[in-house]
């Protein structure tokens, strides 16, 4: 793809974005006018609850597809909006017989029932802000039961409250005002709100996060902030959803919004695939005429001249049969990970969007040195960093060396607060890193690759990087143009639109070099770069690093356990044993030390080694020990 | 100081089976990271179980049998019908397809046996009490608690004596690298749910002589507990679980013991904002699971 090509890329993807919304806007409509016009009352009724739904699970999806995180909690949000909205709109004289003993605040409001979403968005907004505090700090299996315990104690507050809201018995009197085009109208307004937040900054963000939590982190991601986020707003979203159909209900209890609700919210997500949008809405259209369907059945009846007996549940089978079938035979529901889209209608779009251009070359960083002081850090009984001492000057490549198991990624991981070190300081420039959250470390400008690559799979090349640039806290525009310039630096620019988990492995190390310039470091630290690597791919990797770094003035901590790779690009090295730091020094003077020698070939083995070729050899040896 | 007394056996006794049922969950999760929604359904087979003895007219140690012979025989079929071709899925799939096993299985219990509680009938000296000092303590929540603590010490020794019981261990923290060890999986995994389904069926008997019935539902609020407990203790915590167990039953025994008449509506509430507040401070469960990341 030429630089022009490239250019286009961000206006194609947002082109892309409004053309998905609009395909499945267009097709919802569709289904719900078909209903109406093809079953009469009927019809209108099924047509306005599927879009009550689709509110509610694209509520539901806002926080569960873009985190990854089941919440079995949702339901709960939509009983609390219900509730909220139906108590401040029931006309007074309703509520003096449905509700004797309602206390004096909540007493003869009598709103109207539009302007009652807004205390009962409300309300889902403290709801989803107090519980929130607890699930965001929770990992995915416990946040998922945690969801659970919250759909409980909103059941047991519901019914426990009597006086509010009848407790367990049938609350009444709300008015009746979902009507077909309301409904319709209020599910497209949610699908363009989740689609909004999808495509932020905040919905990249936490589609990082759930990719890969740490690397996300290393960004400068704060996965709690951001999955909190995401869960009030879906809460608050939840609780309108709720509202609505309180007011397409009329009458509903407790019950109404407990497993069962919670059981088909989440079946309809996971049936149309939890990652998209249009998954959601897919989900609900089909399940609303499975359920629909299966529900006539249910009371008995003849079929084709058989007689049918009653069954009860027949309608959770079906569901639960349904679900099974999705989750054996397409495990990432039907729509899978990628929004619905028609071919050719992004590029129409597009052409009535800006184009972007590249960010010009990157200025000269500020200099800074890491200086790290006594660092020690102990696992149960193995100290694997023991009072390392040394410094990384600004702007060059250092190389940090060690036989496995010397503690060179343990030192990364302390740098970048993945561990937490026991004693010692890390000093960058003026600021001490520890005691820092893992997060705040990118932005002070260091950023790191990973032994094991760690990419955001399901994000394309494209945003991977551009993640990478919203995190450093770049706007949209200036971010994109950087994610440009980095992807087009690194030669990824044929696949910038292909996903991360489709790359092939070179591609894939460029990638992750790429997002860590996309995040403006002063100082990179690259752990092992060349793993997995032929001796062609290491040299060129090499070159490109050497280049890219002299002429942005960026610094780089190189690990590897590759003499030969780390001797021919770094201007002095450090080299570690057992935790300790044994020499440090020009890469002459490093090749001469007995110290060295000795960790790499072993007391006794050790030979004065003079050229480059012998000390690989030597070098293999002691990284295969 | 009696009354206090009274109510920490039955807190014991309480939360002794919702340790026995979080166990089972942590077992299953640790191993093959499940959480499995059905185990509600396991217990209930067990209730089940003991309902069809007494039907028969089998004296009670049969139909204690009964009752965890069928809960162990729902779990190893379970996992041999539907989890076992789904090994090595995601976290959400595993859990969501118990997610729906579970409802399939209600609406068969209420179809095939009835939606409404089955009476069972136990002996009258079990239902009667005994007088220590001045305090009234119920049999069977005396029965309840000693059997409880010798299924967790029979566990326990099972766990770190036997052969299967140390692969299950060392599976719990890292299956992968039992299995490249040449263990084999499929008996690791069973004998996992094989002991859940075990632990299921003691809690089935004891629910259900404290009950004296057996419905479509019975298993499933426990259960919720148990899972509550779990992620208190720590999700994938053995040790954790039992503690967990231990700690919402006794908070919510305490909490119906000692609040007052207006708050008892909102007990379950009380409970679990305990255990979240807990959550807060501790997010990784009072006693975190040991795990190796391989990524």
């Amino acid at each position: 793809m030429a630089s022009t090509a490239l250019a286009d890329l961000p206006r194609l993807r947002r082109a892309g974005a409004i053309g998905q919304t609009l395909v499945i806007v267009v097709a919802l409509a569709a289904v719900s006018y078909a209903l109406v016009f093809g079953l009469g009352r009927m019809g209108e009724r099924i047509a306005v609850q599927m879009c009550v739904f689709v509110s509610a699970v694209v509520a539901l999806g806002l926080f569960t597809g873009n985190s990854g995180i089941v919440s079995f909690g949702h339901s709960a949000f939509m009983a609390l909006g219900a509730y909220t909205a139906g108590i401040l709109s029931m006309p007074a004289m309703m509520q003096r017989t449905a509700l004797a003993q309602l206390p004096d605040a909540l007493k003869g409001w009598e709103l109207s029932p539009w302007v009652a979403l807004v205390p009962a968005a409300g309300i889902g907004l403290v709801a989803a802000g107090l519980s929130g505090l607890a699930i965001a700090r929770l990992r995915g299996a416990s946040a998922t039961i945690s969801t659970l315990g919250l759909l409980i104690i909103v059941h047991s507050v519901l019914i426990g409250a009597r006086e509010i809201t009848r407790g367990s018995q049938t609350f009444f009197g709300v008015p009746r005002v979902t009507t077909f085009e309301i409904a319709l109208g209020a599910a497209v307004l949610f699908i363009l709100a989740a689609r909004l937040y999808r495509e932020s900054r905040w919905g990249l963000m936490l589609r990082a996060v759930r990719d890969d939590e740490a690397a996300a982190t290393a960004l400068g991601i704060n996965a709690r902030a951001v999955k909190y986020g995401a869960w009030v707003l879906s809460g608050a979203m939840a609780a309108v959803a709720g509202a609505l159909y309180g007011f397409m209900l009329g009458a509903f209890s407790p019950t109404t919004f407990y497993f069962g609700l919670m059981f088909s919210l989440v079946a309809m997500l996971i049936i149309g695939g939890m990652a998209t949008v249009s998954g959601a809405v897919t989900g609900v259209v089909l399940v609303t005429l499975l359920q629909d369907g299966v529900r006539q059945l249910e009371g008995g009846g003849t079929v084709a001249g058989v007689e049918l007996p009653a069954v009860f549940g027949l309608t959770t089978v079906a569901l639960s049969a349904a679900i099974l079938l999705v989750i054996w035979l397409r495990p990432d529901g039907l729509i899978g990970t990628r929004e619905v889209r028609l071919p050719g209608h992004a590029r129409l779009i597009a052409l009535l969007l800006p184009r972007r251009e590249q960010a010009p070359a990157a200025p000269m960083h500020a200099a800074k040195e890491l200086t790290i002081s006594r660092l020690t850090k102990h696992f149960a009984g193995l100290t694997a960093v023991d009072c390392a001492d040394f410094q990384v000057p600004p702007g060059q490549v250092t190389g940090l060396i060690g036989p496995n198991g010397a503690g060179k990624s343990t030192v990364v991981n302390l740098i970048t607060a993945q561990f937490l070190a026991d004693e010692g300081s890390i000093r960058f420039g003026t600021d001490e890193l520890r005691g820092r959250a893992a997060h705040a470390i990118a932005p002070l400008g260091l950023a790191r690759t990973f032994q094991n690559l760690r990419l955001f799979g399901t994000l394309t090349v494209y945003e991977n990087v551009l993640v990478a640039a919203l995190a450093a806290g770049h706007a949209g525009r200036a971010a994109s143009a950087l994610a440009l310039r980095e992807i087009a630096a690194l030669e990824l620019s044929d696949a910038a639109t292909t996903t991360a988990a489709a790359l092939p492995y070179g591609a894939r190390k460029r990638l992750e070099i790429a997002r860590c310039l996309a995040s403006g470091p002063s100082l990179i630290l690259l752990d092992e770069p060349a793993a997995g690597m032929n001796p062609d791919e290491t040299a060129d990797l090499g070159e490109r690093l050497k280049r890219l770094t002299a002429e942005r003035g960026i610094g780089l901590l190189l690990i590897d356990h590759d003499l030969e790779f780390v001797n021919r690009l770094s201007s002095s090295i450090v080299v570690m044993n057992r935790g300790k730091v044994i020499a440090s020094g020009t890469p002459e003077a490093i090749r001469q030390d007995p110290a060295v020698i000795e960790a790499y070939i072993g007391r006794g083995r050790a030979r004065r080694v003079d050229d480059d070729a012998k000390t690989t050899d030597y070098a293999k040896e002691g990284a295969s020990t | 100081m009696d009354y206090v007394i009274q109510q920490t056996v039955n807190a014991l006794s309480l939360g002794g089976i919702y340790a026995m049922l979080a166990l089972g969950l942590a077992i299953v999760f640790s191993i093959v990271r499940l959480i499995n929604f059905a185990h509600g359904e396991i217990m209930t087979v067990g209730g089940y179980g003991v309902f069809a003895a007494t039907v028969f007219g089998l004296p009670i140690p049969l139909a204690v049998a009964s009752g965890v012979f069928a809960a162990v025989f729902a779990a190893v079929a379970m996992e041999r019908v539907a989890f076992r071709a789904m090994r090595g899925a995601s976290v959400v799939s595993l859990l969501i397809t118990s997610f729906a096993i579970s409802e399939i299985l209600k609406v068969l219990f209420q179809n095939g046996i009835s939606a409404r509680p089955k009476p069972i009938q136990l002996p009258a000296a079990l239902s009667g009490s005994y007088e220590v000092g001045a305090i009234t303590v119920g049999v069977i929540p005396t029965i309840s608690i000693v059997t409880t603590l010798l299924a967790l010490l029979g566990l326990t020794l099972f766990l770190r004596r036997t052969e299967t019981g140390m692969a299950m261990r060392a599976a719990a923290e890292d299956f992968e690298m039992l299995r490249l060890l040449g263990v084999r999986a499929d008996r690791v995994v069973a004998a996992a749910f094989a002991l859940s389904g075990l632990l299921a069926g003691i809690a089935a008997v004891m629910w259900t002589a404290q009950r004296g019935s057996v419905d479509p539902l019975m298993g499933f609020f426990p259960v919720l507990k148990a899972f509550i407990a779990t992620v208190l203790g720590g999700l994938g915590s053995l040790s954790g679980a039992i503690l967990g167990g231990f700690f919402v039953g006794a908070v919510e025994v305490f909490s119906q013991a000692f609040l007052p008449d207006s708050l008892s509506p909102y007990r379950d509430a009380i409970v679990l904002s305990t255990v979240i507040a807990v959550l807060l401070v501790r997010p990784d469960g009072l006693v975190p699971a040991v795990k190796v990341d391989r990524s």
